[in-house]
């Protein structure tokens, strides 16, 4: 018996062990970032207080530099994609846009937070090495093809995340915030792990592609419903889609603004990311379960948000409210991927691109805002028009975006958004564009609300000085916009980028 | 789907057939929710049932063979332990990474040791962090 | 793209300045312009968005003077890619349909600007008008569907603005309807649109396009798709134009929006709506539009008689003003979807003509609040006394309003009840007791406000100041010119509206637009021979159509009894 044992430790043994060929070039922006990350915790280290005041600066550099190789992978188009891991990690141009949007935001959340953090009584340092760490796991996301790394990045999203909304750490309601996140969170992924065990024991593998060819064998379907319901619902979470949105609208009212911002655009980006991953890739054939699933969520996820969003007095809140109701938008082509798989990942990633943008915009008013009255009160925009016309302006094309009225560039995503649906020519895809364009219009009335506070309706406390935006804010403001403008009249820049993107298949 | 004459009827039709499957599969997943509800109720019922129930004092207690205790049941720890055990999770986490690849390293040659002094010194800006922010100072 | 307009030397010469854009770009500079002007310089504000108005407003009057009046289709085609991949261009192109769309916008601005001054903010009222100027040359001429959406929707919002910002009494709560009520429709269209262009597309294999021109060549659609295409469109232009029962909006943004929000409003935005139907709704869906003309000649006349009763009981004369507009563009949506070349281009007349006098009565009202500071015809009473010039004015715009001959209201509505009665002959019988309900409650609104004795304030009411009458000026001409010579302007109407015509006959099985209208009196034996064999061939070809043809039973009816007394 011992013998038996010492010949099997031998065959064990003597497999002979191979280095996994690594494409250096295909993971350098993951390492660039950790790298750069690893430098501003050991700078930090040294340098503790003296070095605060470089924090966001560095870490914005961090993004910036991560951005290169995303760039040159880029450039060296007829390589992609490239697939790493024996197919569990793929650099193809879909994942390099997500990668460049999520830098793009993580460097806009960093010119947010700087000086919010350095004006409060806040540990500073921390939370830009947390953002990065979080960004980083996005990244990591963009180009997992296997349930093993997709999990790894969201809880690498999470887990900095769950910190980062209890900043506040003397508020209540940050308290509040960051706990409901946090256990809100767990909750999902104990569901998502469930799931993600289902579909293991499914297909024997936790890579996407060898899942989607053991799923489309198509034995056990009662299984294969209860693995994909487990896994979307975990998802569902993460893109607050309602009934999982209950944590979304306290976490955004307690969180620290910035946070708001990031964990209004890039951690529910990362979200949609997974979504699209783990949909297009591994149950391309059940579209018969997931379709109908994803288009009752999106159908009631846009319809509720939207609903509750037309009560809120307060701004932060109704944004979320509002990232509810664009979270279903974001959700709909799902429903028809079925028949239309050529065209999703482009319209989901365009919205997501024009959707951060817009969304970072109108939280960096808030920020600049806040600055000045001390509030996010819908009531206390009163009048910004008199006082403050070029933030007021900025705020209106915002808002006017995520209404979705030319010329700001919301219009172009819901347009790529409509198309998807329609295209198919099927009932499932028209009746949804349909609840969409009621649903917009619904969230055209408490957009215009705003403007309306910010045009027409006098000063609440009769304060008329001026708001002074600090230049990393402008910077920020400026960037938004630009983007927010340029996509609505030139959406050419935009297709050129995010249009006719694929899921490559390793 | 054609939008052509009488398309609602067919509409109606093609969805049914479509998913009639569908929505009888949510069937199985309801009967699994069930099963595992009367599994547990069955099993606990069965062992009410027929265990012996003699309650006395001494086995109402807490530790029913240990010490006795002393104070309320609500107290709280230390915050600071909690700091130290998961700083001791860090490294028995390590630890577990470590073994598996100490046992393989003959193998794996230089590029393991890169990729262990890598993920050692990961783990070890951590402890540092952890140094230099005053967190194993104990006040 | 159009043939035709290659080959001609005249009109390549036209497009070597590509005034289209020139059109859209002026507007957008002046309202820079107007931002960078220094806040404290209110009157150089005023003075640049006079000087952008007028200049768009000369090119355009130019552009009219170098149409081409024998050339139906588009000229001054300007068709660059704007995103190729989607097939989207801007496109941009006028016909005799849009042309005089274009100059109405580019004569009311100028005026609208001078009519009015705001009370505060300046410099944001005039850049928002500039901006809406721009929108509303944009959306006359884009011949790309999302390119038309885009202009459509950018309206909205120098509009919201405007009334909502220097609008009176309940002027946010008029702005939020307003654009609610809009954006709902459009937001529909907007899935239209797209489903449009993909159904096309493939259902004909050709690339994917959004071209206006293109799409109607193809007619690809299946009878029930077409009818869905084409109400998501016709809801977005019903709230638009409006129609009842989509028209309550309308009073209250007339009524709350600042005077040049009003003559704007009138004179230019209600037109999208009916130019949308004509453009796109009888262009794109000529089968669609003919099968469910009956719902839009109903409701038509529905908003005629209905608007004329309740302008009647109103006791605000801006609302009274409103109320008659609704009455108007009844008249427009009847004459639209009689589809046959008299009544459409009436319609088109009307527009124009509608745009003028209902801008100018607009203007007018505006002055009496200024002096009076109501609007309340039972505080008003006897103006005429004191302001003897300002009634007489007052008097000769309201007349065209309700139509009087030789004025420009009565040339457009007559084209459109001729239209009307050979295509459908009971809804016309109706629409006429509209023209008489409109000449009562003017009349006796004018009764109340200038007749009499004046009382009260009414004694003090001050004449029309010289530049006001100035102001006012180029509409009373143009009330006065289109009433009397209307000839210049039908004759650059109508080979675009028969190409229309022609278009809709071509893709519509079984609809032949009915002959001229014959003159009762006229003798039997005085027609010709061709004349008859043309009646008897058309007859025939009415009764191949006749198992498709369900709904224009009227019309039908009265070009076979016209028939009858031919023989």
């Amino acid at each position: 018996m011992f013998a038996y044992a010492a010949s099997l430790l031998a065959q064990v043994t003597l497999e002979p062990f191979n280095r996994p060929a690594i494409d250096w070039h295909a993971v350098a922006p993951e390492l660039v970032l950790l790298a750069a990350g690893a430098l501003i915790t050991i700078i930090d280290l040294v340098g503790l207080e003296r070095v605060r005041k470089l924090m966001p600066t560095l870490t914005s550099f961090a993004f910036l530099a991560a951005l290169i190789p995303v760039l040159t992978l880029w450039s060296q188009e007829d390589e992609l994609p490239r697939s790493l891991f024996d197919g569990a990690y793929v650099v193809d141009r879909y994942s390099l846009v997500l990668k460049g949007l999520f830098l793009l935001t993580g460097y806009v959340i960093a010119l947010l937070s700087t000086n919010y953090m350095s004006e409060g009584d806040y540990y500073d340092s921390e939370f830009y090495q947390l953002i990065a760490a979080s960004i980083l796991g996005m990244l990591v996301m963009s180009s997992s093809r296997d349930l093993i790394s997709i999990f790894v990045a969201l809880e690498l999203i999470s887990i900095p995340a769950y910190l980062m909304a209890a900043w506040r750490k003397r508020d209540l309601r940050s308290n509040e915030a960051g706990l409901k996140y946090m256990l809100m969170g767990v909750f999902a992924s104990a569901i998502l792990l469930y799931g993600m065990s289902l579909l293991y024991g499914l297909a024997g593998s936790t890579k996407l592609v060898d899942i989607a060819a053991a799923l489309s064998i198509g034995e056990s379907k009662p299984l294969i419903t209860l693995a994909i319901v487990f896994s979307v619902i975990g998802f569902g979470f993460k893109v607050s889609a309602v009934p999982f949105h209950t944590w979304a609208p306290d976490t955004y009212e307690g969180a620290p603004t910035p946070l708001t911002a990031f964990l209004a655009v890039a951690s529910k980006a990362a979200g949609f990311v997974a979504l699209m991953n783990v949909v297009i890739v591994a149950f391309p054939g059940q579209s018969d379960v997931v379709e109908p699933l994803m288009a009752v969520l999106a159908g009631v996820t846009m319809t509720v948000g939207n609903l509750i969003a037309l009560r809120q007095t307060n701004l932060v809140r109704m944004l979320a409210y509002s990232g509810v109701a664009q979270a279903g938008y974001i959700m709909a082509p799902l429903a028809v991927y079925g028949t239309n798989v050529d065209r999703v990942p482009s319209a989901m990633v365009t919205y997501l691109v024009i959707y951060a943008a817009m969304n970072l915009g109108a939280f960096a008013v808030v920020i600049i805002a806040a600055r000045k009255t001390g509030s996010a009160e819908i009531s206390s925009y009163g009048g910004m028009f008199g006082y403050a016309p070029g933030l007021t302006l900025a705020m209106t094309m915002f808002l006017f975006s995520l209404a979705g009225i030319p010329p700001a560039g919301g219009w172009w995503a819901k347009f790529e958004l409509f198309r998807v649906l329609t295209d198919g020519n099927r009932y499932l895809g028209i009746m949804l564009a349909i609840v969409l364009a009621v649903n917009s219009v619904i969230a055209a009335v408490y957009y215009l609300n705003i403007t309306r506070q910010m045009w027409f309706l006098p000063t609440p406390d009769g304060d008329t000085s001026r708001i002074v935006t600090p230049p990393a804010l402008q910077v920020a403001l400026a960037l938004t916009l630009l983007v927010t403008i340029v996509s609505g009249i030139l959406p050419g820049l935009v297709s050129d980028i995010s249009g006719s993107l694929q899921l490559a298949l390793p | 789907m054609n939008l052509g004459s009488g398309a609602l009827g067919e509409i109606a039709s093609r969805a049914v057939s479509d998913y009639s499957n569908f929505l009888r599969e949510y069937l199985i997943v309801g009967l699994f929710g069930v099963l595992a509800f009367a599994t547990v109720a069955t099993f606990i019922g069965l062992a009410r049932v027929f265990r012996p129930d003699r309650p006395t004092a001494a086995k109402i207690e807490n530790y029913e063979s240990g010490v006795d205790p002393v104070g309320d049941g609500w107290s709280q720890s230390q915050i600071r332990y909690y700091i130290f055990a998961l700083l001791f999770v860090m490294f028995d986490v390590e630890a577990v990474f470590i073994f598996p690849w100490a046992v393989g390293l003959e193998q794996f040659g230089v590029f393991g040791l890169v990729e262990m002094v890598i993920f050692i010194f990961i783990l070890a800006l951590g402890l540092a962090y952890a140094w230099r922010k005053g967190v194993l100072r104990w006040v | 793209m159009i043939p035709a307009l290659a080959q001609s030397s005249v009109l390549a010469a036209q497009t070597a300045f590509p005034i289209l854009p020139a059109l859209i770009i002026t507007p957008l500079l002046s309202a820079v312009a107007i931002l960078l002007v220094p806040s404290h310089r209110q009157s150089e504000v005023r003075l640049v968005a006079l000087a952008g108005s007028t200049i768009t407003g000369a090119m355009a009057v130019w552009m009219m003077a170098a149409f081409d009046k024998t050339e139906a289709g588009f000229q001054f085609v300007v068709n660059e890619p704007w995103l190729t991949s989607m097939g989207l261009n801007w496109h941009f192109a006028v016909d005799g349909i849009s042309l005089f769309m274009i100059v109405l916008t580019g004569i009311l601005f100028p005026i609208a600007i001078l009519a009015a001054v705001p009370q505060h903010d300046s410099k944001a009222y005039h850049a928002w008008i500039m901006v809406l100027m721009a929108g509303s040359m944009g959306v006359f001429m884009a011949l790309d569907l999302l390119l038309f959406f885009v202009f459509f929707e950018v309206v909205l919002i120098p509009m919201y603005f405007l009334i909502g910002g220097w609008g009176h009494g309940r002027r946010i709560y008029a702005a939020l309807k307003f654009f609610i009520y809009t954006m709902a429709g459009s937001a529909l269209m907007l899935v239209g649109i797209v489903s449009l262009a993909f159904l096309t597309a493939s259902r004909t294999g050709n690339a994917l396009t959004f071209d206006v021109t293109q799409l109607a060549e193809a007619q690809a659609l299946g009878t029930t798709a077409q009818r869905l295409i084409f109400l998501t469109f016709a809801l977005a232009f019903a709230v638009k134009v409006p129609i009842f029962p989509l028209h309550t909006w309308l009073p209250d943004a007339h009524t709350e929006a600042p005077t040049a929000g009003s003559v704007i409003l009138a004179g230019v935005m209600l037109k999208l709506g009916t130019y949308g139907y004509i453009r796109f709704g009888v262009y794109l869906f000529p089968q669609a539009a003919y099968d469910l003309a009956w719902i839009f000649l109903t409701l038509g006349v529905v908003g005629i008689l209905y608007a004329a009763v309740v302008a009647t009981m109103q006791k605000d004369l801006k609302r009274l003003v409103a109320y008659s507009s609704v009455a108007h563009l009844g008249f427009i949506v009847l004459g639209i979807f009689t589809l046959n070349t008299q009544g459409l281009t009436g319609s088109v007349f009307q527009m124009v003509a509608h745009g003028v006098s209902t801008g100018a009565l607009f203007i007018m009202v505006g002055w009496v609040y200024e002096r009076r500071h109501t609007r309340q015809i039972a505080e008003l009473g006897g103006l005429q006394k004191p302001a003897p010039i300002f009634a007489a004015a007052f008097t000769l715009v309201m007349l065209s309003s309700i139509g009087l001959p030789g004025l420009n209201g009565f040339t457009g509505e007559f084209l459109i009840l001729l239209g009307g009665f050979q295509a459908a002959r009971w809804w016309t019988v109706f629409a006429v007791l509209g023209v008489i309900l409109a000449a009562l409650y003017l009349l006796w609104a004018y009764q109340r406000v200038f007749h009499g004795t004046p009382t009260g304030d009414n004694i003090d009411m001050p004449e029309l100041k010289a530049s006001e009458g100035l102001v006012l000026l180029p509409l009373l001409v143009l009330i006065v010119f289109m009433g009397v010579y209307p000839k210049p302007m039908l004759e650059r109407i109508e080979p675009s509206i028969e190409r229309l015509v022609a278009h809709v006959e071509a893709n519509v099985d079984g609809f032949i637009e009915p002959g001229p209208v014959q003159v009762p009196e006229r003798p039997s034996d005085a027609v010709t021979l061709t004349e008859a064999l043309e009646e008897a061939e058309k007859k025939a070809a009415r009764e191949e159509g006749e198992v498709e043809d369900s709904v224009d039973e009227e019309g039908r009816e009265a070009s076979l009894a016209e028939g009858e007394t031919t023989k």
